[in-house]
């Protein structure tokens, strides 16, 4: 694996320049307390002193809504404009969590069907991931096989270390970045930062308070649909979609078309809530999951089980947000708790 | 704060051993120092898992609704604003007085608990709460850690017209005074000394990033329609598109939908995701309600009807 040396004092100038020639998405700081992720014209827009950001950055490959096809009925032909080519796109400042989670979503759009409206923005898009300095109470990467400084899925990684960033070149599109503007990237002593982000990573992973055991919680899953466990957990959810849309893994979406004239329409796609009650509700007014407990139980066995059983990959990265937005405090972490016990207990 | 912990535990446990109620709605405690989530205990030998102090801010009358057609009553934790709510649900036929039991406690304030868990060593065990009357401290085994009341309540409660339930079956705790530390509406009279065109950015700004979770509706007490417009799928008055003009009709249709309803309980504030400061636009319908109506505050009063739900003659027609 190649690396590279960044000077700090150099980064919004190479920020400035991938504005200019990229669509640059990165963390804002919208509001006090706000952080999301969004188009910005350069660095001074940029926030990098971000934790974590309220919403993952998902959406800039798989949008929250966006028109797949517009269509025109000209009497005896159905006209239809599909997307155009998204644009070359750098997104920076991705941390670990959100870019394992990309990887998770990956298998999702790219399986039996292949959904080019994801691809093409995935191919177009490079992933500049940024190395945590701080961790939160409620984060909890470790225990999905990453880090407060894992690359894995990054194209570059940078690492803030003193003065320089670390920049680990992970795939061909960070080395074709890192060509075109390789008057920021020197070669410097790479060797030593390699090191000293090793020792980093080592301090940060020794500040996560919440330590989570998954051993053992998917067997209990695969064994038990029915868990009188449930019934518990559902009373306090007040089914509102706040998990399912700050979620870095969360995929599902629903299509509608929308009608502009008499002849003319868009088609749309747009993130939906296995939370809400209209999710699963069928023509006849049959709904499979009539009420909270089961919605709730489906969102916790997607997570812990579903995506594992369908792509063997885990299907919750730690980020926390879910644990810091839930307005009555159903915690991730504590529902596998409970769900080992439960696994021991039987 | 420890004696009203152990009054409502053996307040609950009372009620569930004469069999006066079938379930107690109340706080317990988190997974996180700062936090409390609801409990809801249904076995008198459980009601150690009830809880209290300044970290308590959910309105646990929402729940009431849940259990409005169970065959037992419930009773409720409820604050002096959340209280309001109760008056809300009578008033519109939601709840029946007989079945509910609110178990009210007079409340001094409420930490804004992202404030308290930035502070506080994140691996300390909580031992309690004291309270001076300007700050709150939270006692831990990691020391003891001090929060101004201006500096780190919710808002609404440094505004707090309602310490103490306005209504209540069983009060536990001392009756707390009304302290305001600043005029109650402020913030919207600053909001209203902006132009046309400055409210539009500010809104926009605020609705532009909205994702239509619906946290606000689904907290809200006096949300009770049983299919929800948003719902809706024909006529689909508002599309699942996520963009301003969307954001913007949910947002001012929800707001006018519970205006002359809301009882000002912050809730649809304190849980939205991205910051959406909503009980701005329910305080500016508030305001207004008293300009023109000289209500009071919904669900202040028992039996107070909504001053948009009835008619008198002496009315100002300004517009007409």
């Amino acid at each position: 694996m190649d690396s590279r040396v960044v000077n700090k004092g150099q980064l919004p100038e190479l920020l400035d320049k991938l504005a200019r020639d990229h669509t640059l998405i990165a963390p804002v700081r919208e509001e006090e307390n706000v952080t999301l992720f969004k188009k910005v014209s350069g660095a001074s827009e940029v926030q990098l002193d971000y934790i974590t950001s309220d919403v993952s950055p998902k959406g800039c490959i798989f949008p929250q809504t966006e028109k797949t096809i517009s269509y025109t009925y000209t009497g005896d032909t159905l006209e239809m404009k599909e997307q155009d080519e998204p644009p070359k796109t750098v997104l920076f400042g991705v941390r670990p969590c959100d870019i394992n989670s990309i990887l998770a979503l990956d298998p999702v759009f790219e399986g039996k069907f292949l959904d080019t409206y994801y691809l093409e923005k995935r191919k177009n898009t490079v992933i500049i991931g940024l190395s945590c300095s701080t961790i939160l109470s409620t984060c909890f990467c470790t225990a999905f096989n990453s880090g407060p400084c894992d690359g894995k899925g990054a194209d570059l990684m940078f690492t803030e270390l003193g003065d320089k960033y670390y920049v680990e070149v992970n795939t061909e599109k960070g080395s074709s970045l890192v060509e075109a503007y390789s008057q920021y990237f020197s070669k410097g002593d790479t060797d030593k930062l390699a090191k000293a982000k090793e020792e980093q990573a080592k301090k940060l992973e020794g500040q996560f308070r919440r330590k989570v055991d998954l051993e053992g919680v998917k067997q209990v899953l695969d064994e038990n649909f029915e868990l009188p466990y449930w019934d518990k957990v559902f009373k306090k959810c007040l089914g509102c979609g706040i998990c399912t849309y700050v979620c870095p893994t969360c995929h599902c979406f629903d299509i509608f078309d929308y009608v502009t004239g008499e002849f003319t329409g868009d088609r749309f796609r747009c993130w939906d809530s296995c939370m809400f009650p209209d999710f699963t509700l069928m023509a006849g007014g049959h709904n499979p999951r009539p009420s909270r407990k089961e919605r709730v139980r489906n969102r916790f066995m997607h997570k812990l089980k579903y995506h594992l059983d369908r792509y063997n990959l885990d299907g919750c990265v730690g980020c926390g947000r879910c644990i810091s937005k839930c307005p009555v405090n159903i915690d991730i972490t504590q529902i596998i708790k409970d769900l080992k016990e439960v696994g021991q207990n039987a | 704060m420890m004696d009203v912990i152990q009054q409502l535990r053996e307040q609950a446990k009372k009620l569930l051993e004469e069999k006066k109620v079938e379930m107690v709605i109340g706080f317990g405690e988190g997974t996180e120092l700062a936090r409390t989530t609801p409990v809801f205990i249904t076995n008198p030998e459980e009601v150690s898992a009830l809880t209290w102090g300044p970290l308590c801010a959910n309105n646990l009358v929402k729940y009431l609704i849940d259990y409005q057609n169970l065959p037992g009553n419930v009773a409720v934790v409820v604050k002096g604003c959340d209280s309001r709510s109760v008056n809300r649900l009578l008033t519109d036929n939601q709840i029946d007085r007989e079945k509910v039991v609110v178990l009210g406690v007079p409340c001094s304030g409420q930490l804004d608990w992202k404030i308290v868990a930035a502070a506080v060593d994140p691996a300390a065990k909580l031992k309690g709460f004291s309270d001076d009357g300007e700050s709150f401290t939270v006692n831990t085994d990691a020391g003891d850690y001090k929060f101004d009341k201006k500096e780190a309540m919710l808002h609404k409660c440094l505004v707090c017209e309602n310490p103490n339930p306005v209504v209540s079956d069983i009060t536990v705790g001392k009756e707390q005074p009304v302290k305001n530390y600043e005029d109650r509406f402020a913030e919207v009279k600053a909001l209203e000394q902006l132009g046309t065109e400055e409210k539009s950015v500010f809104w926009d700004k605020q609705f532009s990033r909205c994702l239509r979770c619906y946290a606000c509706r689904n907290v809200c007490t006096v949300c009770t329609c049983r299919t929800c417009v948003f719902d809706q799928m024909q006529p689909m008055w508002v599309s699942k598109r996520n963009n301003l003009s969307e954001n913007t009709a949910f947002h001012l249709i929800r707001a006018f939908h519970v205006a002359g309803r809301c009882v000002d309980c912050g809730e649809c504030d304190r849980v939205c995701p991205v910051d959406i400061p909503l009980r701005k636009l329910n305080q500016k319908i508030l305001k207004d309600l008293g300009d023109l109506f000289d209500a009071p505050t919904p669900g202040s009063e028992a039996g107070l009807a909504s001053p948009l739900g009835e008619f008198a003659t002496g009315d100002p027609e300004e517009f007409m």
